[in-house]
């Protein structure tokens, strides 16, 4: 009933793109409230929908309702499609993504109040970005995905460059602007190239790039597993640049460039989170060969662990949050890697256990990136918050905000909390079932491999606690910072409302787990045998047990208590000396990460010498190789150099002479050749 | 869809419309010369009206005209005009963008009457070299394009237009000398010791009796006629030159209609009546597309004008044009022609509003611009939109002609086991993604510029707008619904299949 409505989903936030595009400044809050209603009715639809959907026979039969038209053929018998693909995946993205949205744009009215005619700008831009998202969500191919991928693509650059130019704080802000804007656009197109290869070689092995045609027992059999590899290894590409994991993860802390409600879109509810809908999507895919999905739950590893060191001592409050979703996303996919690399073992060998442990670990993956959705909207507008009211992203010029602004220091701590793990918020689920799928991959192969993982994850959550905390008490306890003085207090009412919904998210998200939730969000083989989202097996209340009789997870809770109390003693008590540990700043390690591993340099060097540094030499072949003897030898042919040189400067007479010259003799020689031939 | 009726000698009107039209502009001197403009929009329109009728007709073979021009013991020369899938949209393409063009530049002050005249004679030429079915004729099209371009660029050009006009004429000029010795001899090897008859038909029923050699080396002839037109690096060096010297009318004609008759020439002529030659050369062929797609776009990294810029850039892609032709598949020179047609869309964006940078700024000159997006907004949304549509954003009508392409040449480097050569391709993608976004973060985005005078800028008017909301309008119309364009070229990318020139 709604779910032959599910195309006017992505459609609503694209029609109020063109409405507030041409229209916006005509109507109230440039726009505003369109982009907010739009959001609003995508939101109840993916409701609807996925209501209907959850309690359809299809779900409990396939795990999916796909519907198509044909948009074009191409020769060779490739049909390329256009429609939608309903499964719960799709369902819980489209979920997560538009209310997260609605809530943004509803903050924003109040963060971008001062902006004027830029309003329009801004709502038309992010109601196309809420487009690219869900149009994401619900499609029902590759081809049609990477076109919202793009779409995507585009609006992050549009929005981090939102001030490229006459920026509020000046010039030099407005050029940080424009290189970080095409620094993200720049480097997620490389994982971009690298996923449309992939489509390629899917396409072409496969002949056909529709979800529910690929992910069939035949059709992955009928294909040389080699392509899949290949397809498979490229598409990871795509999710690397998309998703900035290691080594392409430098451009998102740049990304800050832009308004702080855009990091929260992009870092909450669309962009980043496409490359863990877009590996959770091929999971049937990567699941043919085990090595990729060790992979990915390598590249997750290392980049939550690198990551998390680099905000250990930044003193911006966004880039520390920044540093905090990379390191979180490597938690997503260490998840997804890990349960994924049981699964393909348990199909290969035919395992059914290891198939359901392997759920797990998918489990952990999305209900990761859910609650990381909401935690981490939270965090960001509450940055947002505090940065509109004290007009500095420093944290050494906060301090002590909390008395002036009780809400947002409050909510806050809520997201605080829940990322870094503390028992029962939302974050201390899914982190630990990530934990735990870890070390239970450790047990079937690869071990020391995992083990190494296992570690990282854990010292990535001391590290998270530790960050977040230091964050939360430099900002809201200890003596008041220089801009903490002449502060407007607490956020209008369109910026804390959003704020509180989401925290009650961020701290009770976690326990719908426990009430079958999981079920839907599991993956398992279906009634036809083939890989499904939603097929698997739910535990329920089994996960108390299993969570707390674990000794793994008390180990993890005294770290994280313990990264805390650090917190506490260093930022708000100040007892502890922070200088002690690296040299006042002097420290090789603290430098590094100032550098940031020097990730930056590393691209600039890569983009200027193979870039530019080519680009000129072939400059220079170019003028004075081909073209000096395209000059040369019609200098020689056509008269020792005098017919250009006159026609540089500028001798009219002689040229347009020689033009006509050319051209009656060269009409002469036509007839004498026809002639020749007998022809006239 | 609609039923049209049929028109008598629509072909011919197409062709001579324009040439009215040019004929009554080029008398409209003095007093006169400002409504020269509403003259030549008039008959640019009317002609852009007729190509409905063709892009509506349900069968186009029902378009043709075939009358004997010169006939004589041993020579046979007719006037045909016929039209196919290969053609339509090069007709459409150029009636489109010299209507708007003319639109576009309504406020020409010097010698409008030239101006306009100039343009309409170019589209005669143009819509002559689309449809000729006579190699003869084609030939003289050819030639006929020529001379109003040389015109266009030594009068109404820029500082070095004599010596940019001059070396694009005498360039163009020794290419199409070889072309027509190939022409010459593919038509009496056809005619095998008979009448030497020129059409199309009278040359392809002769052309299954070619021997390989013959085939090879007179594909060589025309393929270096056609890629200097394209043009096809190292031949290319007259095609910067002539683009920055060019006023913004030429420049949008000769990058996006008349680079297309060296790539249609290739399919047209080379690919048609000598296939045997195309398989020979293919390897080549490969090598040479993908250096010119490469070059192209470094080229374009290290460029300061922006014009230059685009001109390096349309390299680059008809690079990729002829990387599709190459690969001698149906979806490889399917999707060809798409590029052609939507590269053809693309760059009149990128010319327009990169011509216009030098009325709004009086430079063109990427460092001495720079914050102008605040400045000019709606230029830079224009700027903007055709950056992205020529970088190959999804959705947009760019995209398709690349992915095509590059699916194609996948196919090929396969069925070669060198699938690695699929990278080249990629590198492009990157590297054209990455000269659009430096510039216009270089000459849109950051501090505003103190090295001109940006006090009293003023935004694109009505009429450059008009030209460029239709042009965007369409790249998004083909880029969502690509079959629009697809079904004609289709038609004719399977009559090639039946033929077997491709596989």
């Amino acid at each position: 009933m709604f779910i032959e409505y599910t195309w006017l989903i992505p459609v609503i936030p694209l029609l109020c793109f063109l409405i507030v595009g041409f229209l916006g400044n005509k109507t109230p809050q440039g726009g505003g409230y369109i982009a907010i209603t739009g959001a609003a009715i995508a939101t109840v639809l993916a409701v609807l929908v996925s209501c209907e959907f959850w309690t359809s026979a299809a779900y409990s039969d396939v795990g999916y309702v796909t519907q198509q038209i044909t948009w074009f053929t191409l020769p060779g018998g490739f049909t390329l499609h256009f429609g939608y693909y309903i499964d719960s995946l799709a369902c819980l993205t489209m979920l997560f993504a538009s209310f997260i949205a609605m809530l943004i744009f509803v903050y924003s009215l109040g963060y971008m109040h001062d902006e004027g005619v830029r309003k329009r700008r801004y709502f038309g831009e992010v109601s196309l970005f809420l487009t690219g998202m869900l149009g994401l969500a619900v499609s029902s191919n590759f081809l049609e995905m990477f076109i919202f991928w793009e779409i995507m693509g585009l609006c992050s650059y549009l929005l981090i460059g939102f001030w490229s130019f006459n920026h509020p704080d000046g010039d030099a802000a407005s050029e940080n602007a424009a290189s970080a804007a095409k620094k993200a656009f720049l480097v997620t197109r490389l994982g971009d190239v690298c996923l449309m290869a992939g489509l390629f070689v899917l396409l072409f092995a496969f002949k056909t790039l529709d979800y529910a045609d690929m992910f069939t027992e035949e059709a992955l059999a009928a294909v040389d597993p080699n392509m899949i590899i290949l397809g498979s290894l490229l598409i990871f590409g795509g999710v690397i640049g998309k998703s900035a994991q290691f080594p392409l993860l430098d451009w998102l802390p740049d990304a800050m460039a832009g308004p702080t409600t855009v990091s929260a879109l992009i870092h909450a509810a669309t962009m980043v989170k496409a490359g863990v809908y877009l590996t959770a999507r091929c999971f049937p895919l990567f699941t043919q060969c085990s090595w990729i999905l060790l992979w990915v739950a390598i590249i997750g590893g290392v980049t939550a662990f690198f990551a998390a060191t680099m905000a250990l001592n930044n003193m911006n409050i966004k880039k520390v949050l920044a540093y905090s979703t990379l390191s979180q996303l490597g938690y997503m996919f260490l998840a997804l890697g890990a349960g994924g690399y049981m699964i393909a073992l348990g199909l290969e060998q035919g395992n059914e256990a290891l198939i359901v442990a392997g759920s797990a670990g998918y489990t952990a993956g999305l209900l990761h990136m859910v609650n990381h959705a909401f935690f981490k909207a939270l965090l960001f507008l509450g940055s947002g918050s505090v940065i509109h009211s004290c007009g500095t992203e420093d944290m050494r010029k906060m301090g002590g905000l909390g008395k002036k602004m009780k809400i947002t220091s409050i909510t806050m701590l809520i997201g605080s909390l829940s990322i870094s793990g503390f028992p029962f918020f939302a974050g201390f689920w899914s982190k630990d079932l990530i934990i735990e799928s870890v070390m239970h991959a450790s047990d079937f192969g690869e071990q020391t491999l995992f083990l190494i993982l296992w570690f990282l994850a854990i010292v990535t959550a001391f590290m998270t606690a530790f960050y977040m905390f230091r964050m939360w008490f430099m900002t809201f306890q200890g003596v008041e910072g220089v801009n903490a003085h002449h502060t407007h207090g607490e956020s209008p009412k369109s910026m804390v409302v959003p704020l509180c919904i989401l925290s009650i998210f961020a701290a009770g998200l976690g326990f719908v787990i426990l009430f079958g939730f999981d079920n839907l969000i599991s993956i398992g083989e279906n009634a036809a045998g083939n890989l499904q989202v939603g097929s698997g097996e739910g535990k329920g209340f089994e996960y108390i047990t299993e969570i707390f009789g674990n000794v793994y997870t008390w180990m993890t809770i005294v770290l994280v208590l313990m990264a805390m109390g650090i917190a506490y003693l260093m930022y708000s008590k100040k007892t502890m000396n922070p200088g002690k540990f690296n040299k006042n700043g002097e420290s090789r390690l603290y430098h590094a990460l100032t550098m940031r591993w020097w990730f930056p340099q590393l691209y600039d060097q890569i983009a200027w010498k193979l870039g530019y540094g080519v680009a000129r030499g072939v400059d220079f072949v170019d003028k004075n190789i081909i073209d000096g003897t395209v000059n040369g030898i019609s200098n020689a042919v056509i008269g020792g150099g005098e017919i250009l040189s006159k026609a540089q400067t500028g001798n009219v007479r002689s040229y347009t002479t020689v033009v006509f010259g050319g051209v009656v003799v060269f009409f002469c020689v036509i007839l004498g050749i026809f002639w020749y031939m007998g022809g006239l | 869809m609609f039923d049209l009726p049929e028109i008598p000698y629509l072909l011919t009107l197409l062709v001579v419309l324009p040439l009215i039209g040019a004929i009554i502009t080029l008398f409209m001197g003095n007093e006169r010369a400002k409504y020269a403009k509403y003259t030549a929009a008039t008959m640019s329109g009317i002609t852009l009206i007729l190509t409905f009728f063709l892009l509506l007709a349900k069968n186009l073979s029902v378009y043709s005209e075939n009358y004997a021009w010169i006939e004589s013991a041993g020579l046979k020369m007719s006037y045909i005009l016929q039209i196919d899938g290969l053609s339509i949209l090069m007709v459409f393409l150029t009636a489109l963008l010299v209507f708007l063009v003319t639109i576009f530049s309504s406020h020409q002050e010097d010698k409008p009457n030239y101006f306009f005249a100039l343009l309409l004679a170019m589209e005669v030429g143009l819509m002559g070299v689309y449809m000729s079915a006579d190699y003869f004729l084609f030939y003289i099209m050819w030639e006929v394009t020529l001379i109003p371009m040389y015109f266009m660029i030594s009068w109404f050009g820029g500082p070095r237009r004599h010596y940019a006009a001059i070396k694009f004429f005498i360039y163009t000029h020794v290419a199409s000398l070889v072309m027509l010795i190939g022409i010459f001899a593919i038509a009496i090897q056809a005619a095998a010791g008979g009448v030497v008859d020129f059409s199309f038909a009278a040359v392809a029923i002769g052309a299954s009796a070619f021997s390989s050699t013959f085939q090879i080396f007179v594909f060589g002839l025309l393929f270096f006629g056609f890629a200097v037109k394209m043009p096809i690096v190292p031949f290319h060096t007259w095609l910067p030159d002539a683009h920055t010297e060019a006023p913004t009318a030429g420049s949008v004609l000769l990058a996006a209609v008349m680079l297309k008759m060296g790539s249609y020439g290739i399919i047209r002529v080379c690919l048609e009546v000598l296939p045997d030659g195309a398989v020979w050369w293919q390897p080549a062929m490969v090598v040479i597309a993908i250096v010119a797609i490469l070059y192209g776009a470094y080229a374009c990294i290290a460029q300061k004008d922006l014009k230059k810029m685009v001109a390096f850039s349309s390299i680059s892609h008809m690079g990729m044009v002829l990387l599709g032709i190459a690969c001698l598949s149906e979806v490889g020179v399917e999707f060809a022609i798409f590029l052609m047609f939507a590269h053809g869309l693309i760059t009149a964006v990128l010319f327009m509003t990169c011509g216009l940078a030098h009325d709004l700024f009086e430079t063109r000159e990427i460092p001495l611009l720079g914050g102008l997006a605040g400045k000019v907004p709606i230029y830079a949304a224009f700027m903007m939109f055709g950056f992205m549509a020529s970088l190959g954003l999804p959705g947009l009508v760019g995209f398709w002609g690349e992915f095509g392409i590059i699916f194609a040449f996948y196919e090929y480097s396969f069925s070669i086991n060198m699938i690695w050569l699929i990278i080249f391709c990629l590198m492009s993608l990157m590297l054209t993604a990455g000269y659009y976004l430096w510039a216009m973060q270089r000459s849109l985005f950051g501090k505003l510029t103190d090295k001109i005078e940006t006090a009293h800028l003023r935004d694109i008017n009505k009429s450059e707008a008009f030209a460029l909301v239709i042009v965007c309008g369409l790249i998004a119309l083909f880029g969502l619904w690509p079959d629009l364009a697809l079904g004609y070229i289709s038609d004719y990318t399977s009559s090639l299949v039946t033929l077997g020139v491709v596989i």
